[in-house]
């Protein structure tokens, strides 16, 4: 009998064919979600990336590089990672804008950082309202440690720990009977300078407070002639010892300064100072000789052996000397470890809040030490300070706390 | 009444102790303010133009004597005549460098408005616009850091003046501070340029029909404050470093001296640097360091208030 295609055959054939062709689309939908590409993360640096005190933040963001480059290179994670850099010149009335721009960005799941402690006091209240984990590898000033939301916590010591152990150096380790404190006038320098002033008055030193605003020539408004007259000021008045609370471009002009007035005593200033760009940016270089340091690392922390050259290739400078540059290391890895086991939601507002509290609830092994934070964000273990000592363009390490 | 005077003896205790280094530092400061000032009542003398870019001019030649204090000395560490040779190499530079700067801005940026008879606003706009410009580059190409010069001499003690010392810097300062003021002094007051500066001052129109070649005149006026601004330049860095913003406070200062002075009045513009310099070295010590400003922009205030026209008075201004 010839078939005889007529509309009964023809409507029958059709939905055949299409009934066949909706398994098919299932089919391609489900290979599909097996093949869908891994989430990138965006891990965020915020720092002094250009301007007077540039140098601290490079020396910490090629730290934050080398955990990602490495991270990525096992290809065992769930996640690509990518680095973007939150350029706040160390400034607090810059650093708002960088922290809504780091907050708009939505891959963006943590920040290292900020670098700055006035810096992080302008930014925390967009990243608190955010969500964003923001862990600081420098951020010391004492009181950041109280705010809002818990998403500040910092892989360092704070300034009451670092300022105390900078006085109990100076009186009773040094000696220093009388003791002249200089501050900056900027969030970190006010606050350590006033630990330092406090602890020296308790361990019985005699105390004498000079403000001495960043200058001009490093991201201020003073006028750097004012170095000239403080150097008479300290050189007359004859202390033992004379503690700076600031950063190192500054310092510099001050070590300048005391240089020239003759200044016998000893100097010392704290974590804004390690850097071997003070000794470029002070004139002669020989007055930065004998100046004692501190930093709030803990245990002379550095990336050493295989790191060290691993972060030479990508910083094109020295391990040795970059100040915090192993505390940015542990913090992106501390990123990416809580990253890897926590669950991760598809949407970045509940991502970030996430993060936040699997921060807070891991214990991480670094090259600084162990790590777990506080409430507050601090660190639960005891700190050491470090102190070190510029001679012939370098610092050497001379003891701790 | 108790608490006062207590605040006052603690002070003067201080004071007595620390006068002479306050003072020769404040001269020292206040040497390079007068430096600067100069190009300012220069310009203002000759074409009643506040030069805004002559903070750029000032870092011009700060920038240059860096690089070849740099290039000549690295790391080295020079002493007596070569030290000396070295100084005049840094003057000279920084002069000849910012001298070229002016020179460029007043071709590039004033004279174009000057022979369309353009309104003054317009000559404020163009130098607040270079000086913009020129520092951003600067900023670009040379970094945003402070850059530190490497000294021509081993900044040592040279001898004390009743126990303060004083440091090869104020030496050096204090004499390129006398011999430039000096020579100008004699330039204006007794060579044809000088008569030629002193005539356009005062009437252009009639200075021209008398022969005075106005362009030139102009164009030298603006070199002779490059020269100065562009040593002071040199001077700031040797004890401060250079770094793209370095003009902008001692520029504003300088201006600040030269109108506390007598804007147009060169012997003004040395008297009101010196006031200002050694104001703000005491101020350090009576009040804190952060009022320095406060203190200058104070004094102006006081004088202007019982001489409006400034210590000296206008001098080289227009007569109408």
């Amino acid at each position: 009998m010839k078939l005889r295609l007529n509309k009964t055959v023809a409507t029958v054939a059709s939905s055949a064919l299409l009934l066949m062709a909706v398994p098919a689309f299932g089919l391609a939908s489900t290979s599909g979600a097996a093949v869908k590409a891994k989430p990138t993360y965006t891990i965020g640096y915020e720092g002094p990336l250009s301007g007077g005190n540039q140098q601290l933040g490079l020396n910490m963001v090629f730290g934050v590089q080398l955990a990602i480059n490495q991270a990525n290179a096992t290809k065992k994670l769930p996640f690509k990672l990518r680095i973007a850099n939150y350029d706040d010149q160390g400034s607090g009335t810059i650093s708002p804008a960088q922290a809504q721009a780091a907050v708009n960005n939505k891959s963006l799941v943590a920040v290292v950082g900020p670098a700055f402690s006035g810096a992080t006091k302008g930014a925390e209240p967009y990243y608190s309202a955010a969500g964003v984990a923001t862990v600081s590898p420098s951020a010391t000033a004492a009181a950041l440690a109280f705010g809002t939301n818990n998403n500040f916590m910092r892989v360092v010591a704070g300034d009451d720990v670092q300022g105390a152990a900078d006085a109990n150096f100076l009186v009773k380790t040094k000696g220093a009977k009388t003791l002249d404190v200089i501050n900056d006038g900027s969030f970190y320098g006010a606050g350590l300078s006033a630990v330092v002033a406090s602890s020296a008055k308790s361990a019985g030193a005699s105390v004498t407070t000079y403000t001495y605003p960043e200058t001009g020539s490093c991201g201020g408004t003073a006028s750097t002639s004012q170095y000239t007259a403080a150097a008479t000021q300290i050189v007359a008045g004859g202390a033992d010892a004379v503690f700076y609370g600031g950063y190192y471009c500054d310092f510099g002009l001050l070590l300048g300064a005391l240089n020239s007035a003759g200044y016998k005593g000893m100097i010392m200033s704290g974590d804004g100072s390690w850097t071997t760009a003070l000794i470029a940016g002070t004139s002669p270089a020989s007055a930065a000789n004998n100046v004692y340091l501190s930093e709030a690392g803990g245990g002379n922390a550095n990336l050493t052996g295989k790191l060290a050259q691993q972060y030479k290739s990508i910083s094109h400078f020295s391990a040795n000397g970059a100040t915090y540059a192993a505390q940015s290391y542990d913090a992106t890895n501390m990123i990416i470890q809580a990253l890897k086991t926590m669950k991760r939601s598809a949407n970045i507002k509940v991502l970030r809040p996430a993060l936040v509290k699997q921060l807070h609830k891991i214990t991480f092994k670094g090259v600084t030490g162990v790590i777990k934070f506080q409430g507050n964000g601090d660190l639960s273990r005891s700190s050491i300070v470090d102190f070190g000592q510029v001679q012939s363009g370098a610092i050497n390490a001379v003891g701790h706390s | 009444m108790g608490a006062f005077g207590h605040y006052l003896s603690a002070h003067f205790a201080t004071l007595r102790l620390e006068f002479w280094g306050l003072l020769v530092g404040g001269l020292a400061t206040g040497f390079i303010y007068a430096m600067v000032a100069i190009g300012y009542t220069l310009v203002y003398g000759v074409l009643r133009l506040i030069n805004f870019a002559h903070s750029e001019i000032f870092m011009a030649g700060g920038f240059a004597s860096y690089f070849v204090m740099k290039a000549v000395i690295g790391s080295s560490v020079p002493s007596g005549i070569a030290s000396v040779g070295l100084v005049v190499l840094g003057i000279v530079v920084g002069g000849a460098a910012s001298a070229m700067m002016a020179l460029l801005l007043e071709r590039v940026a004033y004279r174009p408005l000057r022979k369309r008879n353009a309104p003054k606003l317009a000559y404020l706009i163009s130098a607040i616009g270079a000086s913009y410009f020129l520092f951003n580059l600067a900023g670009k190409e040379f970094g945003r850091y402070n850059l530190s010069m490497p000294a021509p001499y081993v900044n040592h003690t040279v001898f004390t003046i009743f126990g303060a010392p004083v440091q090869m810097y104020y030496l050096v300062v204090l004499l390129v501070g006398v011999i430039m003021f000096v020579s100008l002094d004699r330039i204006v007051a007794t060579t044809k340029l000088g008569r030629s500066i002193r005539a356009v001052a005062q009437d252009a129109e009639t200075a021209s029909l008398m022969g005075v070649n106005i362009d030139r005149t102009i164009a030298l006026t603006f070199i002779i404050g490059g020269v100065f601004g562009g040593a002071a330049g040199f001077l700031f860095g040797m004890g401060s470093g250079v770094v793209f913003t370095m003009g902008f406070t001692p520029a504003l200062k300088a201006f600040t001296a030269a109108v506390l002075g007598g804007i147009g009045n060169l012997r003004g513009a040395v008297i009101g640097g010196l006031i200002l310099g050694v104001a703000e070295s005491f101020s350090v010590a009576f009040v804190q360091a952060a009022f320095i400003d406060v203190v200058a922009f104070a004094i102006l205030l006081l004088i202007l208030m019982f001489r409006p026209t400034g210590i000296l008075g206008e001098r080289l201004g227009r007569s109408a």
